[in-house]
């Protein structure tokens, strides 16, 4: 923060009403819900907020917020969450799925199948080469089907680095000292590149999750991983996407929201599903209704 | 190793459908696909309406009003408005969600909606002004309020002005709090909208 915003976070004073008020709109809009311990943590990112905006007030604040102006919803969504991407993030969801997905999805098919999985977004790649990453590590079945994962972004730049494979020591913080010396080799200083057989093995495409047209070219996926990105959208497109990825799923397949997300306030499409280690969404088996 | 990469292609299977899907199929999933395709589509707002009225499948129901939503409009929100009186709590909730996707759309009809002789549509109605800019719905529900002989509605209506509404609304609450000063819960309700409302310096 500069001394500018210093002064203007300084200027404005935020009642517990007003918090309030705003907890209310941020909870309705995104989902985002904080309890009163929370309190400090609320302050300061919107004390931030209203001094990048140089509002003059909360009122003023609000007002722009709940107008969107300058996409002010995606600026405060932001500096709410983690939008740092790693490998092995909500690694709760990848256990989920060789605990619990994997084996519903399996039980409908002969060894030898295909098993398709798809990280839509996937950003720099992380998440479709941490799926691989820990199905090799994690699924005592995993040499008995054929699994193909597609990683989809609508940022064909982060497509490139996708498809380089090379990563900071930040974003392999979460893996071990052992899966890291298996799967990268170092390039240079802090830089490990994916062995390249994982690298090839995955196919990265342009996509955009709220385009009916781009998404009807993906059917029949067993399992979506679509993190931390509907909370973005607006009602309608967000409508739009949870259409779009119950056309890309097989009956019976399922999709993985980020942790804040919740399908349920979206669209009644699919079937929620409570296992020990996550909550994930369902197209139902046989839906005729 | 068992990954696969899929060849060219293999991203996208066979899509082609038998038959053109339409809206007055027999079959659910020509119906789901004839609702989507018709997002945007401002000329067919009407068939989608008319959809709208005899759809009994809660997911081609979603779609019908997503594709409403994506078209916009009033023609859009008056297509749905009739839905707030359905029997079937289930659409009367779809309709509000969607109805509430389009705020601008909806500012026209409001007027018709807060004068319905059913109370449950006016309560409703006040629902839709809360993504609404905080100009209209302010002096939307103001304007309920001031004449509004149900404490229900006022209720709802209050619920909205509480997270929307400006210091324009202070006044009309006020007036509200008195005119409905046997009603305790209200002038409690009113109280805690006018302190979130000023932020404490009401």
């Amino acid at each position: 923060m500069d001394d500018r915003e210093g002064e203007a976070s300084r200027a404005v004073r935020i009642s517990p009403d007003e918090v309030e008020r705003f907890c209310d709109f941020l909870y309705r809009r995104t989902g985002l819900s904080f309890s009163e311990s929370k309190r400090y943590f609320i302050d300061r990112r919107l004390e931030e907020r209203i001094a990048a905006t140089g509002s003059s007030s909360f009122q003023a604040y609000f007002s722009l917020l709940r107008a969107d102006a300058d996409h002010e919803i995606e600026n405060l969504i932001n500096c709410f969450t983690v939008n740092e991407t790693y490998f092995y993030r909500e690694d709760h969801q990848l256990r989920c799925m060789t605990s619990n997905l994997l084996d519903s999805i399996v039980g409908q098919k002969p060894p030898g199948s295909t098993i398709r999985i798809w990280s839509i977004p996937c950003s720099t790649g992380e998440e479709p080469y941490s799926v691989a990453l820990w199905l090799m590590e994690n699924w005592p079945q995993v040499d008995n089907f054929n699994i193909e994962i597609v990683g989809s972004d609508i940022d064909t730049r982060a497509l490139k680095a996708a498809t380089e494979g090379i990563y900071g020591d930040r974003a392999l913080m979460r893996l071990s000292r052992e899966i890291v010396e298996r799967y990268f080799k170092p390039v240079a200083e802090g830089r490990h590149e994916l062995d390249e057989g994982l690298r090839d093995s995955i196919e990265f495409t342009r996509a955009n999750v709220i385009d009916a047209k781009d998404m009807a070219r993906y059917r029949d996926f067993d399992l979506i991983f679509c993190r931390n990105v509907l909370i973005y959208f607006d009602d309608a497109s967000r409508r739009q996407a949870a259409e779009n990825l119950y056309d890309c799923l097989r009956p019976g397949g399922y999709i993985c929201l980020g942790h804040s997300e919740s399908m349920s306030r979206i669209s009644p499409l699919f079937s929620v599903c409570r296992f020990p280690d996550a909550i994930v969404y369902q197209r139902p088996k046989a839906d005729h209704g | 190793m068992p990954l696969i990469r899929g060849g060219k292609g293999s991203t996208a299977s066979d899509v082609s459908t038998p038959a053109p899907p339409a809206l007055d199929s027999s079959d659910v999933e020509s119906r789901w696909a004839a609702a989507r395709a018709l997002a945007g589509q401002v000329e067919a707002v009407p068939e989608l309406a008319a959809a709208l009225r005899r759809e009994t499948v809660p997911r081609v129901r979603e779609a019908i009003l997503t594709s409403l939503i994506r078209t916009g409009g009033t023609a859009s929100a008056e297509a749905i408005v009739p839905c707030l009186r359905s029997e079937d709590a289930g659409l009367r909730a779809a309709a509000i969600e969607a109805l509430q996707a389009l705020p601008s759309a909806i500012v026209p009809v409001m007027a018709q909606l807060f004068s319905d002789p059913e109370s449950d549509v006016r309560l409703l109605a006040t629902e839709l002004a809360r993504n609404m800019k905080a100009s209209d719905a302010t002096r939307l529900l103001c304007g309920l309020i001031e004449h509004e002989q149900h404490p229900n509605v006022c209720a709802a209506a209050i619920d909205v002005l509480a997270e929307v509404g400006t210091r324009e609304s202070l006044p009309a609450l006020k007036k509200c709090a008195a005119r409905f000063a046997a009603t305790p819960f209200l002038p409690f309700a009113i109280s805690m909208a006018i302190a979130r409302i000023s932020g404490g310096e009401g």
